[in-house]
């Protein structure tokens, strides 16, 4: 391969180089201060020096070099005088007077904050020997060690320094800076290259592990909501460690997803295992809900496509990098243990009338068959008190019941221990943890219990060669993830819609006790008895995983290496999907296998990156990377179903009367070639440049390969204008383009296959999805512009970014008309636009001894628009939800879905329509908005008062539709308080026949309300925008004096989630509830899981 | 990196683009895609239970589900139900068209007749598609391979034409001499037999025109008489289906079998009224009153009492809500079975014969010698020449109808003596041509009703008028209380093909609507 000897001859051009750090120097003095010759070395190196007041030689200095090393430069003019220096790390040069290295030194000082207030608390150990001590409430400390040892001082919310003792700073002032970014934090980009902020042209996020752990959610993708500028995430309301859809910077496609997954530099599979449709399901969780949040260090997001350039078409949606914690080289080993105890408790969103009670047609059940007519209809008489009969058979007051949501859910608990163990020596550092997760769900039966093991190690083989190996081993089992959306198996279609007098306690216990026969207790038999559900279910899932990936790095010197990295991530997923003996919806009651499946999913990465650093000029410096990936992604599945379990309760496919199994298998292939190439023109402008070749399996022939590049600057302005607040200002632009390849392969030619049979003729088949034989990948083009302002000593810090970016030649799988033969296309057409801006202002507004406060402010703006879907088409139909009245839909000038409903038919004079029946005609199938927020973003304020802190998050989202079918159900069975007026009198619509005379047809309220419904669909599509306070957490971190021997830190924290909503414009439901995280059917809602309301403990011990 | 390396050849990633699982073209034998559409055209399911099987009155429910069809109104999926034929059929069409060009590209003259077996089946599909819903497409229907993607909807007069003609061009190229088809559910390959339904299909097209176009319906009728139609009911169309394949089960008995179904769902008084005015000996096989209560009515494996003396229908148009609409206010109404909790509201009722009509893996008649010789009668009563009398062929077709019921299940089995006393009580009535018609298409309704073919018993109703129908006036229906005349285009339409969808709408007078009329059956 030609990437390969290109890749070869690199490596030879730069490994024959010489060594390129700033480490020589040109020194012209006669009769110089010391001082004055050091700072000279200090412009022109790497190095810097450090020296107590006073504590320099006096002598002075003679000197005469031209580009020579500067260490025996150093070492020369310190000849002759009683002053050696050390090196304290690899660039930090000590100086002090020699010959008294060997006796003990009393080290005594005072640790100050950067506004040089005496920091109480502060550790100062010595390393490698466990002794430490605390500053006092002056900041002073006082402590005995050797010259030569390493003293680190900490803090928490510092940044930790570590200092060498020698003889001569037996006295010293230690100001802490507090932990905010500065524009020289090293920042991790793609491909796990580490970057100085500053250099970086365009933008990122970075947030860290401890963020996941205090306040947990069984899917740590959640966590991030409202916390991410231009990240809007949204999940499903499933149970535990449901899906999550994360959209970054909008639907950039018409099928846009989540962003890439990269786990320690290898991307993961992220694939949904099951999501739930309108016709019902199950959601069975993602790959990101895999990852056990107390490994996880950090999670870096790319956004844009100048940031995820070099991961090519996956990063197609941006990157999520996630960096596991590791062990650090020469520190005792440290113990941690963490563990967090949660509840969950549902919500009842529901504004639902309680003036008329379970019935139909304005009368009260008046029999045990009148009362299962009607479970779901509250179409009866005003309520009044009087025992009336019941499904059940029993008598019950004929009064509201409003708190069956309350009662049916249970609060649930969630417990999760973490132990983990880290530590180093001078050669190796590891770090090995085990969790286990047990999560109930709200609902009874239902729960998830996950083992994760994580071992990260690191081991330097010699000064060349060094190897890291991750493994993550991942179990997680889950007995009854409940069915959402349609009424079969799904207990919450049955609680939500119960009639508003119906206890849900009557639907007990589900089952004939004699036979084990659902219950009957509404006129529809696909919507199933909660309770049967509850203590009948089998639907059992589970999924063992193996992640791992090996990174060996050859250094040839400080600056050049070459890196091969091998990742492998495997799952095999079980499921056990019963109708269970009895369910009344079956054949005979006797049950069926919905299915009996494995599932194993693989992906291989391996890639070889050369990475070097060369001073092309005195102040030109090129960073340069290439390098090559390999992928290869590979499903296979087998699956058994069938009807009717012969022997009750036995559920074995062989004990079926009727069966069918399937097979199948997908398997992709990418190839790449990528470089990086990154000139650093004095610390002042930077400019890298990008390039990626993609070969892709899944696409024909002679379409296969593109070619695509980015570029991306910065321009670190605040260097030339030195205004006095402004600590540090950069300008940054990128321009990108991204190439992708079908979601599916097997797309470019039509497959037959034979998979059943009728008395054993064979019965063919083929795909219903059009092949397409001429797709090419799609493209994206970005541009982003942006600048960042730290003001205050980096107190106050400002972003901003403009995107704007443009998706080509989409290849989608469009619905078309069955008449054509096919109900599908692959089809290459489509055109997206996306534009937008996200700010970020951070800032300590309070900074003191005792009492600090940090706010976090986060907005995006997005606009999205579908310029075309292809020549002709108006319309791509994607999803739709239960009543079927209206769905959302590709629709060319609007963004992207819009929610397509029947309005209103009107006259010339607007003037409603109304049928013969009484009832509104339908109009016009409309598009009535976007299911995307186009404004998203939160604020997090955290306060610190002594060993306490406190913070809390609230995060918004405005500008989205939502297509409910609660809503539509309320009309339906008459619980929306709209269906009030006219339930005694009937109800004359106002408007014009449809010869223009007024209406007089008076309609009964139980013929009205539902045919209103079911005609004028746009009465479900409701604002779903909302102000939610997502979170409240106190946290207290003991003194590292409490019980010294056996802790070194114990922190508590107390958390709550999703504990109110601030504002919302729906009344009956949640207005984040969703079923399924595909795009297709962003903002459907319909009989998820309640919101649920989480109260949790979170404790975490670190030991000696 | 030694993977790449290894693999980056072109045929490896064509290969690595391949599906292991599946078959390409040149491997595939077309005769199965022939099976695969015979099976999907038959096995309705559902879709005619909810709708066709209530609203023509032979069977009943009080079951929610099929207030669609029992009382007109909208409820559950009904969207999904009236555009299940669409996008059923379709996939039917497109099967038999991708089967023809996998022959043509193979050898034409050894698929000579699997060729013209697939233009009889398309024709087959597309008049249950175009009687269903009207205008749709049908001369660039299944063309998305060539480039079709918004196919014109034609109108139902040019479809029909279209029908007829293909219909007579592929009876002429089937050839017995000639390889048969290895995968025919119908009739196991037998190409004589194809013939005589191809002539038995173009009567039944020719004879759906008598009331907008007579002239060409004779035309055609007396030429479908003259080729040959069904013979006997060996010739029957029938699709065995299979107990052991949950996806090839019969649909129908699946669906019935569901609990609330098989509780709530009896033939209708209307029909049982019928067949005991008659002494019609079809009332002692098809009906069974349930054992008392309500368990027991739930209990598929207790068979009923199939005593012709018993068997009662159940009124259209009522519910088990309790009020003025619930059966027990029915006028005639028998009473449960069972006592307080256990009260089979519907107990005294007849059910369709579980043994018979629920069987998982029964027949699905999909045209019979009874229907062929009632239609033949009806044209020799128009005066058609239709290759004998009108009472000829009314008693082959009446004992046609009568036999076929052996073929849904051998219990069934009604005795020629008994056959010949009901033809002699109930001659064909020639004292007036209305009263011969509606002697005929009362027959036919019997006929398809009794062997569960609702949607054809639907078309033929529509046709003839025959038999008079009540329809139900319940609150809240959609029709003005009127019986459907056809089915609402498949929902999607509006949005995968709009612009089609919205010209034949607009030639649809009183739009798309369950009360609209398909252009054939003019309001006269």
């Amino acid at each position: 391969m030609k990437l390969i000897c290109t890749l070869i001859i690199v490596i030879i051009l730069f490994s024959s180089g010489r060594v390129f750090a700033q480490t020589k120097v040109s020194l012209n003095y006669k009769n110089a201060r010391f001082e004055q010759v050091l700072t000279d070395i200090e412009k022109q190196t790497v190095y810097r020096f450090i020296y107590r007041s006073g504590g320099l030689p006096s002598q002075p200095v003679n000197i005469h070099v031209r580009n020579e090393e500067a260490l025996p430069v150093l070492r020369n003019i310190l000849k002759g005088t009683s002053y050696a220096y050390y090196m304290v790390s690899s660039t930090l040069i000590a100086i002090s007077s020699a010959g008294d290295s060997t006796r003990k030194v009393q080290l005594q000082g005072i640790i100050t904050d950067e506004n040089n207030e005496p920091l109480q608390g502060a550790s100062i150990n010595i390393k490698n020997t466990g002794k430490g001590i605390e500053s006092d409430a002056r900041g002073r400390f006082s402590i005995t060690c050797s010259p030569d040892e390493v003293i680190r001082i900490s803090s928490i919310g510092f940044v930790p320094q570590e200092i060498t003792v020698n003889s001569t700073n037996a006295d010293i002032n230690i100001q802490l800076q507090p932990e905010i970014k500065g524009l020289d934090e090293v920042i991790v980009t793609a491909l796990n290259i580490k970057k100085a902020d500053r250099k970086v042209g365009y933008s990122i996020s970075t947030i860290s592990g401890g963020e996941f752990t205090k306040a947990r959610e069984s899917n740590m993708a959640m966590s991030l909501e409202g916390r991410i500028a231009g990240l809007n995430v949204s999940g499903v309301n499933g149970g535990p460690a449901s899906s999550a859809r994360l959209l970054l910077r909008g639907a950039t496609s018409m099928n846009a997803g989540s962003p890439l997954i990269v786990l320690n530099g290898i991307p993961i599979d992220n694939s949904q295992r099951g999501v739930a449709t309108e016709y019902g399901g199950a959601d069975y969780g993602d790959g990101l809900a895999n990852i056990n949040p107390d490994d996880i260090d950090a999670i870096t997001v790319l956004k844009g496509s100048a940031a995820s350039a070099l991961y090519g078409a996956r990063a197609a949606n941006g990157v999520i990098l996630i960096t596991t914690k590791t062990g650090k080289k020469n520190v005792n080993a440290l113990v941690e243990y963490n563990v967090n105890l949660s509840y969950d408790h549902a919500i009842n969103s529901t504004d639902f009338q309680y003036e008329y009670g379970q019935g139909s047609q304005n009368m009260r059940p008046q029999t045990v068959a009148g009362a299962i007519a009607s479970g779901l209809l509250s179409w009866g008489e005003r309520l009044d008190g009087a025992q009336t009969i019941q499904f059940d058979r029993n008598y019950y007051p004929y009064s509201a019941v409003k708190n069956n949501i309350e009662m049916f859910y249970r609060n649930a608990p969630a417990l999760t221990n973490t132990i983990s163990i880290s530590g180093g020596n001078n050669k190796t550092t590891f770090r090995a943890s085990a969790s286990n997760v047990y999560d109930e769900s709200i609902v009874p039966n239902n729960y998830m219990d996950r083992k994760t093991f994580n071992l990260n190690t690191s081991y330097n083989i010699n000064n060349h060669l060094e190897l890291n190996f991750n493994g993550n081993y991942i179990y997680e089992k889950a007995e009854n993830r409940s069915y959402l959306s349609d009424g079969p198996m799904n207990v919450n279609y049955g609680i939500s819609f119960l009639a508003t007098s119906a206890r849900q306690s009557s639907l007990k216990p589900g089952y004939d006790p004699g036979t084990g026969d659902e219950s009957q207790w509404n006129s529809n038999v696909y919507i199933s008895n909660p309770y049967f559900v509850v203590n009948k279910q089998v639907n059992n899932s589970s999924r063992s995983r193996f992640i791992t990936s090996t990174v060996l790095k050859y250094k040839f010197s400080d600056n050049v290496y070459l890196q091969g990295r091998l990742g492998y991530d495997i799952s095999t997923d079980g499921l056990l999907n019963v109708l269970p003996t009895g369910t009344a919806f079956t054949a005979n009651q006797q049950g069926g296998l919905n299915a009996l499946s494995k599932a194993q999913t693989s992906e291989l990465n391996s890639d070889l990156l050369f990475s070097a650093r060369k001073s092309l000029l005195q102040k030109l410096i090129l960073d340069f990377s290439a390098g090559g990936n390999f992928r290869k992604r590979q499903y296979n599945s087998s699956s058994t179903s069938g009807n009717q379990f012969i022997i009750p309760y036995l559920y074995t496919p062989s004990n079926l009367v009727s069966t069918e199994s399937t097979y199948s298998v997908s398997e992709i292939i990418n190839q790449s070639a990528y470089y990086s190439a990154d000139f650093d023109f004095n610390h002042l402008v930077n400019l890298t440049a990008t390039g990626r070749y993609d070969v892709f399996s899944t696409l024909p022939a002679n379409n296969r390969g593109i070619f695509v590049p980015g570029i991306s600057g910065s321009f670190l302005f605040s260097d030339l204008i030195h205004l006095p607040a402004l600590s540090s200002g950069k300008f940054r632009a990128s321009y990108a383009k991204t190439s992708g390849e079908p979601v599916q392969p097997y797309t470019t030619q039509l497959y037959f296959t034979s998979n059943n049979t009728v008395n054993g003729v064979p019965l063919g088949s083929f795909s219903a999805e059009l092949p397409n034989y001429n797709l090419k990948p799609f493209t994206l083009t970005e541009f982003e512009t942006g600048l960042n302002l730290n003001f205050f000593k980096d107190r106050l810090v400002f972003d901003i970014t403009y995107f704007n970016r443009i998706t080509h030649n989409e290849i989608t799988q469009a619905q078309q008309s069955i008449a054509t033969g096919f109900t599908s296309a692959y089809v290459n057409v489509g055109k997206t636009k996306n534009t937008g801006v996200e700010f970020l202002l951070s800032g300590i507004p309070v900074q003191t001894k005792n009492f600090a406060w940090k706010a976090d402010i986060n907005f995006s703006q997005i606009h999205n628009i579908l310029l075309s879907i292809d020549g002709s088409s108006q319309y791509l139909l994607t999803g739709r939800y239960r009543p079927l009245n209206a769905n959302t839909a590709l629709v060319a000038g609007k963004s992207i879905t819009q929610i397509m409903a029947y309005d209103y038919k009107k006259d010339a004079s607007g003037n409603i329509v109304i049928g013969s029946d009484g009832v509104p005609e339908r109009g016009d199938l409309k598009a009535m908005g976007g299911t995307l927020p186009t404004h998203y973003g939160g604020i997090t304020n955290t306060f610190r008062y002594k060993r306490f802190d406190l913070s809390f998050l609230i995060d918004y989202k405005f500008g989205n539709k939502v297509l409910s079918g609660t809503e539509d159900y309320s009309y339906l069975y008459g619980l929306n308080k709209a269906t009030l007026p006219g339930r005694e009198t009937g109800i004359v619509a106002k408007g014009v026949n449809e010869s223009g005379q007024p209406n007089t047809v008076s309609v009964p309220a139980y013929n009205y309300y539902p045919a209103l419904a079911t005609n004028i669909s746009a009465l479900s599509v409701l604002d779903g925008g909302f102000i939610k306070f997502r979170q409240l957490r106190l946290g207290y971190t003991f003194s590292p004096l409490f019980m010294p021997r056996i802790f070194q830190s114990v922190a508590v924290d107390i958390v709550g989630r999703n504990l109110f909503t601030i504002l919302k414009f729906t009344k009956n439901i949640d207005p984040e509830s969703e079923f399924s995280p595909d795009l297709t059917y962003a903002g459907i809602e319909g009989e998820s899981l309640p919101a649920t309301r989480t109260l949790g403990l979170n404790i975490n011990l670190k030991f000696k | 990196m030694i993977f790449c390396i290894l693999s980056c050849s072109k045929s490896q990633l064509d290969k690595a683009n391949t599906d292991p699982t599946k078959a390409n073209g040149a491997d595939f034998d077309p005769n199965g895609l022939l099976a695969s559409a015979q099976i999907n055209y038959a096995n309705t399911g559902y879709y005619q239970l909810v709708y066709h099987s209530t609203m023509m009155q032979v069977l009943a429910s009080t079951y929610y589900y099929y207030n669609n069809g029992d009382k007109y109104i909208n409820v559950a999926n009904f969207t999904d139900y009236q555009g299940a034929i669409f996008t059923q059929s379709y996939g039917e069409t497109s099967a038999i068209r991708q089967m023809q060009t996998l022959c043509r590209q193979r050898d034409s003259t050894r698929y000579n007749n699997l060729i013209g077996i697939g233009d009889i089946m398309f024709v087959l599909i597309m008049q249950r598609i175009t009687d269903m819903y009207g205008d749709c497409p049908y001369s660039q229907a299944d063309m998305a391979q060539q480039g079709v993607k918004y196919p014109a909807y034609d109108r139902q007069q040019d479809i029909y034409n279209r029908m007829l003609i293909d219909l007579d061009y592929a009876v002429t190229r089937l050839d017995p001499s000639q390889p048969k088809p290895s995968a025919d559910l119908f009739y196991n390959g037998d190409i004589i037999k194809w013939k005589k339904l191809a002539y038995s299909l173009m009567l039944r097209i020719a004879m759906r025109l008598t009331k907008v176009d007579p002239a060409t319906a004779q035309i055609w009728a007396e030429k479908a008489a003259a080729g040959g139609t069904f013979a006997g009911i060996s010739d029957n169309a029938i699709v065995q289906t299979d107990a052991s394949n949950s996806k090839s089960q019969n649909a129908i008995s699946v669906a019935l079998r569901t609990l609330t179904d098989y509780e709530q769902v009896r033939w209708s008084k209307t029909l049982i009224d019928f067949l005991r005015k008659t002494h019609d000996p079809r009332l002692s096989v098809i009906g069974e009153i349930p054992s008392s209560g309500l368990k027991n009515n739930g209990n598929e494996s207790l068979s009923g009492n199939p005593d012709s003396s018993l068997q009662r229908g159940m009124p259209n148009g009522y519910d088990l809500l309790g009020g003025a609409t619930d059966i027990s206010k029915s006028p005639g109404y028998p009473g449960g079975t069972g006592t307080g909790a256990d009260l089979a509201p519907l107990g005294k009722y007849s059910r369709p014969r579980t043994s018979i009509y629920l069987k998982l893996g029964g027949p699905i008649f999909i045209l019979t010698y009874a229907e062929t010789e009632l239609l033949l009668a009806e044209a020799a009563v128009r005066g058609w020449n239709a290759g004998g009398s009108a009472q000829e062929h009314y008693v082959n077709g009446v004992t046609g109808a009568l036999q076929s019921l052996n073929q849904q299940d051998s219990q069934t089995f009604i005795s020629q003596n008994d056959i010949n006393n009901y033809l002699n009580a109930n001659p064909l009535d020639m004292s007036s041509q209305n009263n011969a018609l509606q002697m005929i298409n009362t027959q036919y309704w019997v006929a398809t009703g009794t062997n569960f073919n609702f949607i054809e018993n639907w078309f033929n109703w529509r046709r003839s008028g025959y038999p008079l129908l009540t329809p139900v006036i319940y609150p809240g229906n959609v029709t003005n209380g009127t019986i459907p005349r056809r089915m609402i285009y498949l929902s999607t339409e509006i949005l995968t093909n709009p612009d089609n969808y919205k010209a034949a709408v607009a030639r649809l007078p009183g739009g798309d609507a369950l009360t609209s009329r398909v252009w054939w059956d003019i309001d006269k």
